[in-house]
Parts: C-alpha cells; sequence; structure tokens
C-alpha cells in the first residue's frame, strides 16, 4: 500500500487560484476525508490526486512517485464517482470487468475476481443486470466494485454517498468503513457531510476557501477545532459561538458577553489578557442542565424544544444570540419546560481571538 | 388517452385542425409514390393516355422485364450500393473520431475548429471550383472519388458531436480511471452510449447516398461506374426522345413512363428495407441509469 503526499499543491484556472498550496501527508492504509464546503476546493484537490485535474504547482506524490505527469491510469489509483458513471450499455458484471479487461488481465482470473468482489459486496445475484434495473444502493456498490477489482494502492470517493437517501448513506457508510477495514487500502474521502466525515475517517482535512482549515482525528478536531470555522463546521447542530470580552476577577479569568458573565477558572492562561475581544465556543453537547461545583452558568430566555427521542435540543438565546444545547431527556421533556439557565463547565468552554478567528490557549 | 369530453372548444377546434393538417401532408408524401407504384405495373398504352390515378391500369409486369433484362441496370444497381456501402462506412469513419474529437474541450483550438466545420454549412467552394479541384486531385470519373469526396458532411459532424458534448464528462473520467485511452474511451464508451445518434447519421448518410445523382453525374463519365440515379436520367432521355424504342413499345406492354416508374420503385425497395432495422434506435434513450443526477 501507499500514502500519498501533498505538496504546496495549487490549482488555478486561468487567472484564479481556488487551491493555495496544500500540504497533506496521507499514510499508508489510512482513512482521509476531506471535508467542507461547496466550492472549498476539496473535489479538484482530489481529482488532481486522481489525475483528472493538472497540477498547477506543488508536487503530488503516491508512494514514493511523483505523479504530477503521470496519466490516471498509470497512477493505480481507483476512483468512485458522486454519480457512479456506470456504464449504462454494459451489466454489472462487465462494468465491473471493463478496467481489467483493458489491462488486458487473464480472462478466468477476470472471472474469479469478479465473483469475489460480488460476494464481498452482496452483487452475485444482480452480475447479469444493467445499472438501470438496480436500485440507488445497488449502483452504488457496483460503482466501489468497479474500483475495488483493480486493486489500486489507493481509493479515491467523491461524495459518493450525496445521491442516496438517508437511510440508504447510513447502510452504505458502515459498509464503506468495513470494507475499508477489510481491504486496508489507503482512501481518501471528499463529502461536505460532516457526519460522513466523523464517523468515517481516521483523520479529517477541514477544507475552506482552497486552504486547508485544520488536520485531525474527529474527536481533535471536535474538541479542539482550531479555529471559529472548524468549530462552526464540525459537529450537529454546530458549536454556540458569541463575541465576548475577557475579564479579570479574584476567581479567575471571565468572558463577558453582552450582560453575561461566564467564569473561566482554570484558563489560567488567559490570566492577564483582560480586555481582550473573542468569540466564545459552547458545543450543544457540552451544556449541562444542572449546576456542579465550578460550572459556569449562563442565563437563557427557551425559545422551542425539538424532541429527537433520547435527547432534545433546546433552542435558546443568550441576550440575542441564539444559544442551542443539547440534553438527554430520559425519555420525557416536561422538566425542561421553564429552564432559565443553563451551565457548562469552564474547561469546555473554547475561546477564539476575535480578529483572527484562531483558538486560544492550544496550538492551532 | 384523454376523454374527448375533457377537451375545451379551443382544444377540440385545435386537434381537429392538427388531424386535418397531418391527414393532408400523409396524402401529399403518399400519393407520388402510390402513383409511380401504379404506373409501374400499368400498360404503356394506359401510361400514356393518362388512365392512371390510384391503381395499376391493365396490370402487366411488361415494364420490370424490360429494365430486368438490361444488364446496364445491375451494373449501376452494384454502383449504387457500392456507393452507399462504401460511402457510409467512410462517412462513419470519418463523423465518429471527428465529432468526438470536437466535442472534447481539451483540444487545442476547438472552437476554431469547429467554426472552420460550421462554416462549410453556410458557404462552399460551388460547383466549377469543386470539379476543377476533383479534377486536380485526379479523382474525375473515379469510384473512389465519389466515396471520399462526400464523406464528411457538417451537419452530421455537428449533429454527432452534439450527442457526444451531452454525455456526461464523469463516463469519460471513469473509463480513463479504468486505463482507457482515447480510442478506447470512444469506441468502448461513447459509441455503445451514441446507438441513436449513430444510427440516425447512419440513416442519413444511406439515404443521400442512396439518393445521389448530381455530383456522380458531373463527375463520373463511364457507364460502368454510374449509379443507378444516374442511369434512370439516362433511361429517361434515352427513351423520350428514342424512335427505335417508340416503334418497340407499340407492340409491347410498357411505355417510357412505366419503365422510369418501374426503375423508381426498384430503387426505393433496398431504402425500404433498411429503415426498420435503424428506427429502433431512433427514440431509444440508452442513457438512462447509468448517472445518477
Amino acid at each position: 500500500m501507499s500514502g500519498v503526499k501533498l505538496e504546496g499543491i495549487v490549482k488555478r484556472y486561468g487567472a484564479v487560484e481556488v487551491v493555495h498550496g496544500i500540504d497533506l501527508e496521507i499514510k499508508p492504509q489510512e482513512f482521509v476525508v476531506l471535508v467542507g464546503p461547496s466550492g472549498c476546493g476539496k473535489s479538484t484537490t482530489l481529482r488532481m490526486i486522481a489525475g483528472l485535474e493538472e497540477i498547477s504547482d506543488g508536487e503530488c506524490r503516491i508512494g514514493d512517485r511523483l505523479v504530477n505527469r503521470v496519466a490516471p491510469k498509470d497512477r493505480d489509483v481507483a476512483m468512485v464517482f458522486q454519480n457512479y458513471a456506470l456504464y449504462p450499455h454494459l451489466n454489472v458484471a462487465e462494468n465491473m470487468a471493463f478496467g481489467l479487461r483493458i489491462r488486458k488481465t487473464p480472462k478466468d482470473e477476470i472471472a474469479k475476481t469478479i465473483a469475489e468482489t460480488a460476494k464481498i459486496l452482496g452483487l452475485t445475484e444482480y452480475l447479469e443486470r444493467r445499472p438501470a434495473d438496480l436500485s440507488g444502493g445497488q449502483r452504488q456498490r457496483v460503482a466501489m466494485g468497479r474500483a475495488i477489482v483493480r486493486h489500486p494502492d489507493v481509493f479515491l470517493f467523491d461524495e459518493p454517498l450525496s445521491n442516496l437517501d438517508a437511510k440508504l448513506r447510513t447502510q452504505m457508510r458502515a459498509e464503506i468503513k468495513r470494507l475499508h477495514k477489510r481491504l486496508g487500502v489507503t482512501s481518501v474521502y471528499v463529502t461536505h457531510d460532516q457526519v460522513e466525515a466523523m464517523t468515517l475517517a481516521d483523520r479529517i482535512v477541514v477544507m475552506a476557501d482552497g486552504n486547508i482549515e485544520q488536520i485531525g482525528t474527529p474527536m481533535e478536531l471536535f474538541n479542539n477545532p482550531a479555529n471559529v470555522f472548524v468549530a462552526g463546521f464540525i459537529g450537529s447542530p454546530p458549536m454556540n459561538q458569541f463575541e465576548a470580552t475577557l475579564e479579570d476577577s479574584d476567581a479567575g479569568p471571565i468572558a463577558h458577553a453582552n450582560g453575561t458573565l461566564i467564569q473561566l477558572h482554570g484558563q489560567e492562561a488567559l490570566r492577564g489578557s483582560a480586555g481582550r475581544d473573542v468569540i466564545v465556543g459552547i458545543r450543544p453537547e457540552h451544556v449541562m442542565l444542572s449546576a456542579e461545583e465550578g460550572t459556569a452558568s449562563i442565563p437563557i430566555e427557551l425559545d422551542l424544544i425539538e424532541t429527537l427521542g433520547s435527547e432534545a435540543l433546546l433552542h435558546t438565546h443568550v441576550g440575542d444570540v441564539p444559544f442551542v444545547a443539547k440534553v438527554e431527556t430520559h425519555g420525557e421533556i416536561g422538566h425542561l419546560q421553564g429552564i432559565n439557565a443553563l451551565h457548562v463547565k469552564p474547561a469546555r468552554v473554547k475561546l477564539f481571538d476575535k480578529e483572527t478567528g484562531r483558538a486560544i490557549g492550544q496550538a492551532a | 388517452m384523454m376523454n374527448w369530453n375533457l377537451y375545451s372548444r379551443g382544444d377540440k377546434f385545435f386537434a381537429i385542425m392538427v388531424s386535418i393538417l397531418i391527414g393532408m401532408f400523409t396524402v401529399a408524401t403518399l400519393y407520388p409514390f402510390i402513383y409511380i407504384a401504379a404506373m409501374s405495373f400499368s400498360s404503356g398504352f394506359a401510361a400514356q393516355a393518362g388512365k392512371v390515378v390510384l391503381t395499376p391500369i391493365d396490370a402487366t409486369l411488361e415494364a420490370y422485364g424490360y429494365i430486368l433484362k438490361d444488364p446496364q441496370f445491375w451494373i449501376s444497381y452494384r454502383n449504387t450500393f457500392i456507393y452507399t456501402i462504401g460511402g457510409t462506412v467512410m462517412s462513419l469513419l470519418f463523423i465518429i473520431p471527428g465529432a468526438y474529437a470536437l466535442s472534447r474541450p481539451q483540444l487545442y483550438g476547438r472552437r476554431t475548429w469547429n467554426l472552420f466545420i460550421a462554416f462549410t454549412m453556410w458557404f462552399n467552394a460551388g460547383l466549377i471550383p469543386f470539379f476543377l479541384n476533383m479534377r486536380d486531385l485526379g479523382l474525375l470519373d473515379s469510384m473512389f472519388g465519389i466515396i471520399l469526396a462526400f464523406a464528411v458532411n457538417a451537419f452530421n459532424l455537428i449533429l454527432l458531436r452534439n450527442f457526444f458534448e451531452a454525455i456526461p464528462q464523469s463516463f469519460e473520467e471513469a473509463a480513463r480511471m479504468d486505463g482507457a485511452n482515447d480510442f478506447q474511451v470512444l469506441w468502448k464508451v461513447f459509441v455503445p452510449l451514441s446507438k441513436p445518434a449513430i444510427a440516425t447519421i447512419t440513416l442519413f448518410c444511406i439515404v443521400s447516398r442512396w439518393n445521389g445523382f448530381f455530383w456522380a453525374m458531373v463527375l463520373l463519365q463511364s457507364e460502368d461506374k454510374i449509379p443507378l440515379q444516374v442511369f434512370l436520367r439516362h433511361t429517361i432521355s434515352n427513351l423520350s426522345d428514342n424512335d427505335e424504342f417508340a416503334i418497340l413499345q407499340t407492340d409491347a406492354g410498357f411505355s417510357a413512363e412505366t419503365v422510369t416508374a418501374a426503375i423508381i420503385v426498384c430503387s426505393i425497395i433496398p431504402v425500404l428495407i433498411v429503415y426498420p432495422f435503424i428506427q429502433k434506435y431512433f427514440e431509444k434513450g440508452i442513457l438512462l441509469g447509468g448517472v445518477k443526477e
């Protein structure tokens, strides 16, 4: 298995630069997800790895090989497209065999590989069918089968689940994860869905406007977002953010937001930063209903309760800023009515510099 | 089918007018064909007397007997087949790769090339320069010249190019990732996906080659190279002012008119046979299913 290394990768269309010098090292067998909003350059980056887009500047290596000027077919990568791109005039078996036939693989070997792959993907009984006669999930599996049979060094996935309905997406997500465990092929996966990113990735690369905002494991990104963009992008619902000014008190630093005081005990690094304008970030999941020792309490006004079953989303506001909390219901929501304060452990409160948007008090 | 009672008065009027117009058009298209067929089976006397309107009068096969015995008929029939099959194959060999290249965004100078091709649809050199060009290329009175000279038709080329352009890019990209080169992308993916379009231009090529008359008449001199349409022209002019034939036909059951009609019927038959086989591709949406939009 090979890794992938991007060094200073730039993509320009004429005078417009859409990817601004990306550095990324993907280790062999790693599952890396590129995630970001539409137009952030994630698909372009993937297509540059595939060889479908020319690299304007920088170096792309697969294994030890510089592949900037290597044709897609010679890069030993396989790609699963968003729209599947199955050949409609060929049946499932022929679709999967297409690449092998072009590479002049012996017939009996093709038959064997296809039989094995079809078994892994549960496609054995559909081998004679045309793509038009398959469901969305089956087509997606054929598209993966077509990639698998070639035993490539690297799998590339370009938003492969975005055309499926929610239930099927969850199912296929698990299947992709299982497949990666079984085959151990280095995988680069592009999605705009942070849930997919969180569930699939060994490491997530968050992109915005052609730059990498942060690279880390799902939990690193969740717990220690490097900036307000990542904080807002990773997590569902997103991290609550509101502006505040730091103040000092005897008990430790305090964030003063619009008349609300949030204690930041323990964040001693902030001492002496009084007067600094910051953005306070609090994850909805980190909000508690009752106070504990040392917790900061936030007075809120409850707007509405969204019930999800075992959990509920409390839509509230702090001053005039919306604030969402995700709390457990224990099967009923009566106790949530009339709430006027929420609580959070000071250590859970994230602070970002208001000007740069970068996290304060941690290595970015 | 919608219930007639659910139509508004305007809709009913519209439906009736459409039916009438279609009916008139059908008669206008079909009648010459019926007339010629009836004529070819009529006696020469009836034809000359102008009695043939819808059905054969004094039905006879004499006109067919006359032309089928003429060796020149068979030679020109064979030539027409050669021009049609050879010309169509040649056209497809040029048009399919040409349309593919012109449809690819990565083709250098693509807009200019497309402009050059489209230009020939509106402007061409004209009769004399084209004739001189063919003469200087040594392609006068040459069967290969006829096949080659009209191989690329700008309209067909643009038609197929547009079809190729509409094929989702991801098919090409998937094939490239699978290891296909340009030719393999074209022959293994684009051509099978474009069967309806290729069938259409094939039919266009066949019909225009089969009916090709003018340039064959101008460029070919040898009797053994002329196609059926030129033979038909020769026959008509021969029969009309040939005294010998006039004497001959007094006794026989055919005339210049019935012989001409018989040749026309013979020349229509192959196109009628081929059409149903190609027609099935016309409306078939073969692209369905492979790409989820």
